[in-house]
């Protein structure tokens, strides 16, 4: 990612955030399960999966929400400071089915020096909406 | 005059009140658990591991990502029967609406919602303990997995002094899968 931040003059309501697909994998869920301290069978041992129902492993809240994060940041920059993620759950994140994540500014306004912007997250597979919801932020003013 | 229901009824006495105890992370906020989830998310933000650049910003030196949160503070598990658990990372039990909701027969689970929020940035040594507190429980709904009800608890995450850093809504729809209506079940695309 770059180590510039946004200029919150020149972001608008509207404005769209670059779009991102992730490769889900395996070892991308397997990675975000560990990483994250998830040791619940259905998000590294496939047949466990598969007798709960699921059609494979499946990605863990924790992991969804970094990417959430890691999306909004990517764009935002390291100035960023998330507030809050809110996201409403739906199709599972499984291997082979690519995430596609996409952003768009909502409002923006301003508090104690920082510019507070809100976002419109969606992340959707070829199984429908994986996470939709809210992102807040502040970047500093000038 | 809402019909009777004997499992609202018996979960009612949970609402408002705390969701077992409180516990304490197994670690402090550290950078080798930062520099794992980092390379596990390939999430190249420098404010989590570059403390050259990270003293540059507004942070004024390492931070943990925030949606590390939840991380700092899971159980460690127990892995030798976890499958059998259904996934319970330990043997530790306390009275509970869900485990309730299970014995009532609706037994499985679907996690709706979720909402973080982060009052500050965690630095390496920053020492967390969690509380959970049931927000509310939904009466019986139907759903589009059959009959269930809507557990919401709110997460509060404190530093060992107290401090507040952080909080996390979390909503689950308890249900009985012997009541879904097959007919209406969607085809995935």
């Amino acid at each position: 990612m770059t180590t510039r931040s946004q200029n919150p003059s020149q972001i608008t309501v509207g404005d769209e955030l670059p779009p991102f697909e992730l490769n889900v994998t395996s070892t991308v869920i397997v990675a975000g399960a560990i990483a994250s301290r998830d040791f619940m069978p259905a998000h590294h041992d496939p047949v466990f999966a598969k007798a709960q129902g699921a059609p494979d492993v499946f990605m863990n809240i924790l992991t969804t929400n970094g990417y959430v994060a890691r999306y909004v940041t990517d764009w935002a920059g390291p100035e960023a400071m998330l507030t809050s993620i809110k996201i409403r759950l739906g199709a599972p994140a499984v291997p082979g089915k690519p995430l596609r994540f996409s952003g768009r500014v909502t409002a923006k306004s301003a508090a104690g020096g920082a510019c507070v912007l809100e976002l419109a997250v969606r992340a959707v597979n070829d199984l429908g909406d994986h996470a939709t919801g809210t992102v807040t932020l502040s970047l500093p003013l000038g | 005059m809402a019909e009777a229901d004997p499992v609202r009824a018996a979960v009612e006495k949970y609402v408002g009140k705390a969701m077992g105890p409180q516990s304490a992370a197994p670690d402090p906020v550290n950078v080798p658990m930062i520099r794992h989830w980092v390379d596990a998310l390939d999430d190249r933000n420098p404010v989590y591991l570059d403390e050259a650049i990270a003293a540059t910003t507004r942070f004024g030196g390492v931070v943990a990502p925030p949606a590390m949160l939840q991380t700092w503070c899971m159980p460690r598990p127990k892995i030798e029967g976890i499958a059998e658990r259904g996934g319970a990372p330990n043997d530790m039990r306390f009275d509970n609406p869900i485990s309730v909701l299970d014995e009532a027969g609706y037994v499985g689970t679907l996690a709706t919602n979720s909402e973080l929020e982060f009052v500050r940035y965690l630095r390496p040594g920053d020492h967390l303990t969690l509380s959970n507190e049931v927000e509310s429980i939904s009466n019986r709904k139907t759903t589009g997995l059959g009959q269930g009800y809507f557990v919401t608890w709110v997460t509060t995450y404190r530093t060992t002094a107290g401090e507040v850093v952080g909080r996390q809504l979390f909503r689950i729809l308890k249900f009985d899968p012997s009541t879904i209506d097959l007919s209406k079940l969607k085809a995935p695309r």
